[in-house]
């Protein structure tokens, strides 16, 4: 006889991805990846361009359906897109909606949800004060700058109340400053939520500094190349934590493996 | 050298007086025979005292009503056809060779078709207007509807928002500014086809109302009909640029 099931689903992983292929044709994008990720942990994928971190992300978030194998969401296997795996895409501006508020791009995902409209209000009220825009509700997109466009980006994910956050570079293309600000605010966003995430990004100071774990992938096909354990202590500080011996020495080994991948 | 706003207002009264003025000019004068050409003063008489007998301002509501209904009905009709042209390519591929040979069609060449089917009737003047009509909102609407940004799609799939909601609350007012500047130019198309079926079907209003003028040498009935033609257009041009203004703030708001 076979044990309960409920004793699988208590130690399943969040995300899984299970022997994942996908092929555009002929070409052959990721080949075989296999990945856990435990609750609440977060995950930081790098790799050299062509290595398919993107596409492994839209994979997880059921934008792609993979060409073999099966993502599994605590346990049960990905069809479509769902509420609770939110996505914070790079490009804000062309995720906004350009003719709502700051308020009425938050209220998309509560309507979406099926929220009923006298709860709104004070829902967005929260999630704007969350990521530091209270008092924003009334500015239109073209009237943020691009740090405050991406907050709203975030504070539209979490009005999913999402179990997963997927984040595709999102930090990317705002300035240093910027970018170090919004990655300590997404930390402790992540750690009163208790989300999972699976992070991509091209920097990978931003990866040690943010994750529990640093995926490198390999290009020509897309596959694991490096799954690096980050143990540095939190809270983590922008100054002190990325001076200790440790934050260094991670950054040198993934270095040199993107060094290496890309040649 | 810039002019404030208010200046290039008092700039544009200053020629259009100037232009009246060369026009009373020319009829003192008689540079242009009083038969053909009556001087603003005259055409504006000939104004005050048509809508004094009331004979006139009826036939100016004829002619709005008639061009408002083809229109709404053209919007409407374009406004639907472009939404599932637009949301399809492919419908696109099937669809548009047709569109680009109907397009250029003028529309005044369907009047005889149209009456051979349906007579020298209300429906079939409307027919006409909202057939011309139809074409600039219908292909601003396809357009607006192809040109939404993919991004915004994926993040309805990834909110779960059902297939209506995202026509709705993403493709629509996406495409809303294409679909108005369409909508401005149908106006402009409906505005000109009322006149043409009016002469051209003797319908009443103020098409055949010039038209019958000219013809009995009514020279300042006639100018006081173009007039009224010319009002009508500035002022439906207007209304729309405040409705749109109105509804697209978001997009004359900037850092």
């Amino acid at each position: 006889m076979r044990a309960p099931d409920t004793t699988v689903k208590a130690t399943a992983p969040v995300i899984a991805f299970d022997k994942i292929t996908l092929a555009f044709g002929a070409k052959t994008i990721i080949s075989d990846l296999s990945l856990e990720i435990g609750r609440g942990e977060i995950v930081c994928v790098i790799g050299p361009s062509g290595c398919g971190k993107t596409t492994a992300l839209r994979v997880a978030g059921g934008l792609i359906p993979p060409t073999k194998g099966t993502v599994r969401l605590l346990g049960e296997p990905m069809a479509g897109p769902r509420r609770d795996v939110a996505i914070v895409f790079q490009d804000y501006a062309k995720a906004l909606l350009p003719w709502r508020t700051a308020a009425g791009n938050i209220s998309l995902a509560l309507e979406a949800a099926g929220v009923a409209q006298s709860e709104r209000g004070d829902r967005i009220r929260d999630l704007l004060a969350k990521v530091g825009l209270a008092g924003h509700e009334d500015k239109y997109p073209t009237e943020m700058s691009g740090g405050m466009q991406q907050r709203i980006q975030i504070a539209r994910c979490l009005a999913q109340d999402p179990a997963v956050l997927l984040m595709d570079e999102p930090f990317g293309a705002l300035d240093a400053m910027t970018r170090q600000g919004l990655q300590d605010e997404m930390l402790a966003i992540v750690a009163e939520t208790g989300a999972t995430v699976f992070f991509v990004t091209h920097d990978l100071e931003e990866a040690v500094y943010l994750g529990d774990r640093v995926i490198g992938l390999l290009p020509h096909p897309g596959r694991i190349g490096i799954d690096q354990r980050i143990d540095l202590p939190r809270p983590r500080n922008q100054l002190e934590t990325r001076e200790t011996p440790e934050f260094l020495r991670l950054r040198r080994t993934l270095f040199d493996f993107i060094e290496k991948a890309e040649h | 050298m810039r002019l404030s706003r208010l200046g290039r207002l008092l700039a544009s009264f200053a020629v259009a007086a100037l232009l009246v003025w060369g026009w009373q000019l020319i009829a003192d004068y008689k540079l242009v025979s009083p038969v053909f050409l009556p001087g603003p003063d005259r055409a504006w008489g000939a104004l005050v005292k048509g809508f004094s007998t009331g004979d006139l301002g009826v036939k100016l509501l004829a002619t709005v009503e008639r061009m408002f209904w083809g229109w709404l009905i053209a919007s409407l009709i374009g406004i639907a056809l472009g939404a599932a042209i637009g949301t399809s390519p492919r419908l696109r591929a099937y669809l548009a060779p047709m569109l680009e040979f109907l397009r250029p069609l003028p529309a005044s060449a369907m009047i005889p078709v149209a009456i051979a089917v349906l007579g020298l009737s209300n429906g079939m003047v409307l027919a006409v207007i909202a057939f011309g009509a139809l074409w600039p909102v219908l292909l601003a609407t396809i357009h607006g509807f192809s040109a939404v940004e993919p991004r915004l799609y994926e993040v309805g799939r990834a909110l779960g928002l059902s297939r209506a909601s995202v026509i709705w609350k993403i493709a629509l007012p996406s495409a809303s500014p294409d679909i108005l500047a369409g909508m401005r130019l149908g106006l402009t198309v409906a505005l000109i086809l009322s006149v043409v079926c009016e002469m051209i079907a003797g319908r009443d209003g103020l098409g055949n109302w010039i038209l019958l003028a000219a013809r009995s040498f009514r020279a300042p009935d006639l100018y006081a009909g173009v007039i009224l033609l010319g009002m009508l257009g500035y002022i439906t041009a207007v209304a729309l640029a405040v409705l749109e203004a109105r509804l697209l703030v978001w997009r004359n708001r900037a850092r």
